[in-house]
This record gives structure tokens, C-alpha cells and sequence, in this order.
């Protein structure tokens, strides 16, 4: 097994904040810090790169391209940066290089920070940060618990939960079967005793903060307005010619409805699977009210009808799946200049 | 009829007999612990639903290298030996359910699969290896009822009712509980609460608690949904409840949610929370009774649910509820809505339920959210991939679950590929496992951040 180890100016003994503006190099064998790793991580330390925090700051891409450039061709099963502590500019740069070099080469990378760190807010999602000190004084604890959870990733161990293995959680929520087998509903019993004792106790779920989208301003003047129809009501084609699941929806699609009336039955149906179809396949503009919108448009209410309508699932449909189907819909929408859209559900 | 004299509460008597095999043999009998069963016998019984074409009794061992899918519904067997049907409204007439004797056999059920085709709410059990895990009928002996109907109008929908097939299998664990109707039970479980306001000092100045269950109700079409005696509960609004009831076959599970988070009937009979609130009621709480809410399509009809429940569980004075729901995704709404309308009303309470956070686990868990809703169980990840190596032997068809839109199933993806492969070896999301997400209360698993 082999690993790779990523360190700033300051921890290679080249300088501080002087030196900062320090291009990316690899060095064969250890310098500083990558010692430490190398002794406890059950891993070759082979190589170790150093970059100055500035230079990574203010040329991220080129120094984000050189480093990914000595790393090609090289063998290496893990890849660790840090630890950073409270140092901004080396937390940031850990976090990118990490997130860099696991895109390219889908390894395993950890690195280490303190709270405070920037670097911990911007790539706790997209890396394995484990909770660090706040300086240096705590060099080798912190390499030290990063060293045993790389040791477990390389030996194919089974990992547990963010809390338990002291990293900062990366929003990834997970199925456990719990040791102490105790069943959902001695806890749920347990956890109404405390509560209605006033004691402490533990929500198997935090409530998330909510990710609120402010209204949008109103449309001044409809007539003029290009509308669009979009639904998560799963209508399509009888054939579903994108093949959009059911339930759990990864795909969406899009149909020409510039010269047709209205959705006909036995033209269009939904494959949505989480309500009771009867309806919308007798009429599925009940679900995308297109014959409304034509006679909206003869009438002039509207100024123009969007040329196509765009359909997925939204049943079982993971937020994250429907965000990104929204964001690549929404492409579509401003090409033509949409101003506002009919979003109907089911 | 019941008469409840006094402070004499409603009394449930279940008398367990444990079943450590079940066998096919010459006469249906029950005998030191063995259960034999004349599959013709039990095959015409059966086949007394004309709507039953083509039928085979399977029985799956835990242990065993066994695949079932799709199973649409597992019942414990039982029997009343005062003659009263154990599915009152069900298996016979709407009779009064939660008081008197019942016996039932243990560890088996009763599965009702598809001999071809499954639906929507179908459910796959592997009764060995690492499938196991993850439902808890892989501990069970299963007598599986593997039935083709001539029920063509669904034949190709993605759902179903499968009316015939859950049917027998009600009708089937009372045709096996007869073996015990005249015999004396291993262990007798005694379940009884007094009148709500006939109850002990002592009882009384513990702090009163209710469970609020929210089965599943949503199709609007008639069929589909739980039934409360025999009731289609789309045409429902909530009741206040003994928790006997349910134990007692008053409630019969429906044929649309995704697999991993319905109640079988097996659930409702054994319904977990329901015994752990009577073990400790007069201990540590005092344990007032269930409101059965439901679960609904609009949110005029969630609400209005919501306040029938918030006002009922004040009404009777309760400190503390438990919430839980038979579903995930769209009935969260009812789920979030019941508990926040209960704290709004100053009864503190808990949820307990399954999470959907996507395959990569980075979704947001339920559907809406709310910060009074404080104190949650959580039971799963619905859309939690899992691989399984194929099995010797599938009883079913292993193809149902890719082809006929189970809802952890699929046809084709383009990264996954089908969720049946060529080999036998299969990949779906938890969703598709037989009442995986336990939320009756047995689960052992919870949700952590990683």
C-alpha cells in the first residue's frame, strides 16, 4: 500500500508567510509532517508535495493541474493533506486539492482541520475532514486519528458514523443496525419518557435548516409573458420515449406540444407510481393543463406559450435528483426567454 | 357482545404456541411444535376463491438460500376459539375485536406471493445469507401461498389491489390456526387497560401518553388501503381506539405503499410500540390508548386529520403521543403536520418513521420538516442500494421485481443496469424489501451521518 501526502510551505521548513507564493514540487520520501503519517498509517509514504498557501490561493488552477500532473502514473491508494489546524489559506488549499485529486483519481483522501477553519464550511461535503486542534501542538493526535481511519478505508474495515470516527459530518445520512439491538420502539418509548421528564434526549433526526426559495416577483403584464409547463406528475408520451422511472426519478424529458390542443388520452398518460392514475390517463391535462394554456393564448391572456413541456417523477424523487433536473430544465427555460412557469404536481 | 362493568377494562388474552417446524403431511394438526399441514386440503380451501387460477404452498426455512418475491402480505396464524373470525369484517362477520382469548402460532407467518406478477408495494425476502438482515421475516417459518388470480383488469398495472392473493392469506392463517382452537397455549400475553377515566390514583398521576398510528389510506379508489373491520380507510376519519383492536385483527394491511415501510398484518398483530407503551404503562406512563388517524392525499384532508387528532389527544388529557406512519415520501406531510399540531397543543411527542436520503444519502430526509418535531425514531433509508448475490432457489418470480415497477425495482438504468440480472444476483433499493423499515417498531436499525 502506498500513500501520497500533501503539506504547505510552513510544515516543509521552507518559510512562512514569506515564502507563501512557493510553486507546487513532489519530493521523493518525507518531509516533516508526512514522518509522523508514515509511521502510523499502515501505507508507504513515497511521496510528498509541497505548495505555498498563497500560490494555491490566488492559482488554484494552475496549481491544482501541476499537482494532479505528478501524480499521474504514480501508485498510490490513499491521499492525505494537512493537518491544517486554524490556518485558513492551508485548510482551503487541503480541501481543494483533496476534492481534486479524489475526482481524478477516485482514491480515498482525508485530511484534518479545527472548526474554525474556512476550509471546513467550503469541503466538508465533498471530503473526509476529521475534527482537528487548533495548532500545531496537536500535530500528532491529529495525523494520529486520521493515520487509524486511513488504516481502516485500506484494510477494507467497516466504518462507522462521522461522530464516531471524528470527522466533520459530510451531510451523507446512512442506514446503522445498532449494537445494542434496541428497537425503534423501546427508543421511541424511551425517548417520550425523557422528554416528558425534561431530560435529555437524543433526536435520531435533527431538523435540518430549512433551504427556503423566496417568491419571485410577480409578472407585470401576463400578455406579454412567454409560460411554461413543467410538471413532476410524470406525464409523457404513451411510449415514455426517455424511459422516466416511475418512482425515485433520475431522468426528465421534454415534448414538442407547439402544435397540438391538448394532451389526449392515448396519446399521453403518467407513469408516475405514488397516486392513483384514473384520473390523468382519461385527461392528463388535468396534470399539464395545456387545452387552458392554448385558449389562454387565442385569447391573449398570454403572451406566448413555451414550445415544449417537461415532465419527470417526483415520487420517491431525491431532493438532491429533483434540484439537479430543475437546474437542467431551467437551461431550457432561459434559452427561450420563459418568464414564468406552471410547476403542477399531481 | 362486550360488557364492560366498572373499572373492568377491555382484555385481551393471546395464547402463544410456538411453532418450531412446519411440515407437509397427512393431517392439518398442530403437535409438540410442529406444525403439519395436507397441502391438497389446504390448496382446496384456498381454491375456494374462484378468483385463485393456479396455485402451489411453499415453505421457506430461515436460513435457507431462498428468494421470495413478490410477497404482497404476511399474517401471523390464528384462531378465536369462541368462534368470533379473527379478521372481523374480513374473514367473517364485523364482530367487536380487542377482548377475550385468541390463539395464535409464533414464529411463522403466512406469505402471500405472486406466482408471476407483483405490483407497486410488493416486497422480496431472502430468508439466508446477507439478505437477511434486512427484513424481519427471514426469521420466520413461512407458509407462502404462491397464487396466480384471474384478476386481468390489473394484470399489467404497476398497482395492484391483489385482492385474491391477500385475502387467502388471511383466510388461510385462520384455516391453520384452527390446529389450536381447542388446545392449551405454551404462554398467554395479557393486554388490558382499564377505562380511561376508571383508572387508579396511582395510574392517573403518571403522565398520560397516546399512540397515534397513521395507516395507510391514500388511494382514493376503493381497495387498495388498510381496512379497520373489514372499512376501507380512505372513507375514515380518526377514532379513538383500544390498542387491543389492533393486536386483535381489526386492522388489515393494504396493497399500495413501497414495500419497506408498510405494516403487514403480521405487523398490527404484533405491533411493537403498542407492547412497549403497555409495558410500561403504571410503571412510568399511563398508557390512555390509540387514535387512529390516517394518511391522505390533500393537504385540506392532512390537516384536517391533524387537528381531529390534536384535539382528541387533549381532550383526553394526554402529555406525551407517539406519531408513526405507514409510509414515506408524500404522507410525511401528515406525519410532520400531526406532530407539529400535537406540540402545538402542548402534548410532547415523538416520531417514529423511515428516512428517504436519497441513493447517495445527501437528500433532504423527509418530505417537509419542522422544528417542533424534535424527538424522532428513525428506521431507515428507503432508497439505501443493496446488492445480493442470486439464491438457489426463488419462490415466485425473481423477474418481478425489475419488471412489473416494484418501488425499489427497475427495468433498466443506465449506470445499474436491470435490478434482476442474468445470473439471478440482484440490485435494488431498500424500498423493495418486505416491510424492511420495521417502522411497527422491531427495527434495529437507525440513521447516522456519515
Amino acid at each position: 500500500m502506498k500513500a501520497i501526502h500533501y503539506i504547505n510551505q510552513f510544515f516543509a521548513g521552507i518559510g512562512g508567510e514569506e515564502k507563501a507564493d512557493h510553486k507546487p514540487e513532489i519530493r521523493e520520501g518525507l518531509v516533516g509532517p508526512s514522518l509522523a503519517l508514515n509511521s502510523m498509517l499502515d501505507a508507504e509514504v513515497t511521496h510528498t508535495i509541497v505548495c505555498g498557501d498563497n500560490y494555491m490561493g490566488s492559482n488554484t488552477e494552475e496549481a491544482v493541474s501541476t499537482i494532479l500532473g505528478f501524480l499521474e502514473g504514480k501508485e498510490f491508494d490513499i491521499f492525505v493533506a494537512g493537518p491544517a489546524f486554524q490556518a485558513g489559506r492551508y485548510g482551503v488549499a487541503c480541501g481543494t486539492i483533496c476534492k481534486a485529486v479524489k475526482e481524478k483519481f477516485n482514491v480515498p483522501v482525508l485530511t484534518s482541520m479545527n472548526e474554525e477553519n474556512p476550509g471546513v464550511e467550503m469541503f466538508k461535503r465533498d471530503v473526509v475532514i476529521f475534527k482537528g486542534g487548533k495548532s500545531a501542538a496537536k500535530l500528532r493526535d491529529d495525523v494520529k486519528v486520521m493515520a487509524e481511519y486511513g488504516n481502516k478505508v485500506l484494510t477494507g474495515k467497516a466504518l462507522g458514523p462521522a461522530d464516531e470516527e471524528g470527522y466533520f459530518s459530510r451531510g451523507i445520512r446512512s442506514q446503522v443496525w445498532l449494537e445494542s439491538e434496541a428497537t425503534a420502539a423501546q427508543r421511541g418509548v424511551e425517548m417520550l419518557i425523557r422528554k416528558l421528564k425534561g431530560e435529555t434526549y437524543e433526536t435520531e433526526l435533527p431538523i435540518p435548516k430549512q433551504d427556503m426559495v423566496p417568491i419571485a416577483p410577480p409578472i407585470k403584464d401576463l400578455s406579454e409573458a412567454n409560460i411554461a409547463l413543467v410538471t413532476s406528475g410524470g406525464i409523457v408520451p404513451i411510449d415514455n420515449p426517455d424511459r422516466i422511472q416511475s418512482a425515485s426519478a433520475t431522468r426528465w424529458g421534454k415534448y414538442d406540444i407547439s402544435d397540438i390542443e391538448n394532451l389526449e388520452s392515448g396519446v399521453y398518460k403518467t407513469i408516475h407510481a405514488g397516486y392513483d392514475p384514473t384520473a390523468a390517463d382519461l385527461d392528463p391535462d388535468v396534470v399539464v393543463p395545456l387545452d387552458v394554456m392554448k385558449e389562454y393564448l387565442r385569447e391573449g391572456r398570454i403572451g406566448k406559450l413555451h414550445k415544449y413541456f417537461y415532465s419527470t417523477v417526483g415520487t420517491g424523487t431525491t431532493q438532491a435528483e429533483a434540484a439537479r433536473m430543475g437546474r437542467e430544465i431551467v437551461e431550457n427555460l432561459k434559452e427561450d426567454k420563459v418568464d414564468g412557469v406552471i410547476l403542477t404536481s399531481t | 357482545m362486550i360488557t364492560i362493568k366498572g373499572c373492568e377494562g377491555m382484555k385481551l388474552e393471546i395464547g402463544n404456541f410456538q411453532v418450531n417446524d412446519v411440515v407437509f403431511g397427512k393431517k392439518t394438526e398442530f403437535s409438540g411444535g410442529t406444525l403439519t399441514i395436507n397441502k391438497e386440503e389446504a390448496m382446496t380451501f384456498i381454491k375456494e376463491d374462484e378468483h385463485i387460477t393456479d396455485l402451489d404452498i411453499v415453505i421457506a426455512k430461515p436460513g435457507e438460500n431462498t428468494r421470495i418475491v413478490p410477497v404482497k402480505e404476511a399474517v401471523e396464524p390464528r384462531i378465536r376459539p369462541d368462534g368470533r373470525p379473527v379478521f372481523p369484517g374480513v374473514t367473517g362477520d364485523v364482530e367487536a375485536a380487542g377482548e377475550g382469548k385468541v390463539h395464535a402460532l409464533k414464529g411463522c407467518s403466512v406469505l402471500g406471493v405472486g406466482m408471476h406478477y407483483g405490483s407497486f408495494g410488493d416486497g422480496l425476502i431472502d430468508m439466508g445469507g446477507e439478505g437477511a438482515k434486512y427484513t424481519l421475516f427471514s426469521e420466520l417459518i413461512n407458509i407462502c401461498i404462491v397464487a396466480d388470480t384471474d384478476e386481468e383488469y390489473e394484470r399489467f398495472e404497476q398497482q395492484k389491489k391483489n385482492t385474491a392473493i391477500r385475502m387467502a392469506t388471511h383466510r388461510l392463517a385462520e384455516y391453520l390456526g384452527n390446529t389450536v382452537k381447542e388446545l392449551e397455549p405454551d404462554t398467554i400475553e395479557s393486554f388490558e387497560l382499564e377505562p380511561v377515566t376508571k383508572r387508579k390514583k396511582e395510574i392517573n398521576d403518571l403522565q398520560s401518553v397516546v399512540l397515534v398510528m397513521q395507516p395507510q389510506s391514500q388511494m382514493e379508489e376503493i381497495g387498495y388501503n388498510d381496512l379497520v373491520y373489514g372499512w376501507d380507510m380512505n372513507k375514515y376519519v380518526p377514532t379513538f381506539m383500544h390498542p387491543n383492536e389492533v393486536l386483535d385483527g381489526a386492522m388489515i394491511s393494504g396493497s399500495f405503499m413501497p414495500s419497506s415501510s408498510k405494516w403487514s398484518t403480521y405487523d398490527f398483530q404484533n405491533f411493537p410500540t403498542i407492547k412497549e407503551l403497555y409495558k410500561e404503562h403504571g410503571k412510568s406512563i399511563n398508557f390512555l390508548g390509540v387514535i387512529m388517524s390516517n394518511l391522505n392525499v390533500s393537504l385540506e384532508q392532512k390537516k384536517r386529520s391533524s387537528i381531529f387528532v390534536a384535539q382528541m389527544a387533549k381532550s383526553l388529557g394526554a402529555d406525551g403521543a407517539i406519531v408513526t406512519e405507514e409510509g414515506y415520501g408524500n404522507p410525511d406531510a401528515d406525519y410532520i403536520l400531526c406532530i407539529a399540531a400535537l406540540e402545538d397543543v402542548g402534548v410532547k411527542t415523538v416520531g417514529i418513521s423511515n428516512e428517504c436520503t436519497g441513493r447517495d444519502g445527501a437528500s433532504q430526509p423527509l418530505v417537509t420538516l419542522d422544528e417542533k418535531a424534535n424527538a424522532l425514531v428513525s428506521t431507515g433509508n428507503v432508497s439505501q442500494l443493496i446488492e445480493l448475490p442470486p439464491a438457489d432457489k426463488v419462490i415466485g418470480e425473481l423477474e418481478a421485481l425489475a419488471r412489473d415497477g416494484l418501488s425499489g425495482g427497475w427495468a433498466y438504468d443506465e449506470i445499474l443496469g436491470p435490478s434482476v440480472r442474468e445470473d439471478g444476483s440482484i440490485i435494488m433499493e431498500n424500498n423493495a424489501m418486505f416491510c424492511g423499515d420495521r417502522i411497527a417498531g422491531w427495527s434495529t436499525k437507525t440513521m447516522k451521518e456519515f
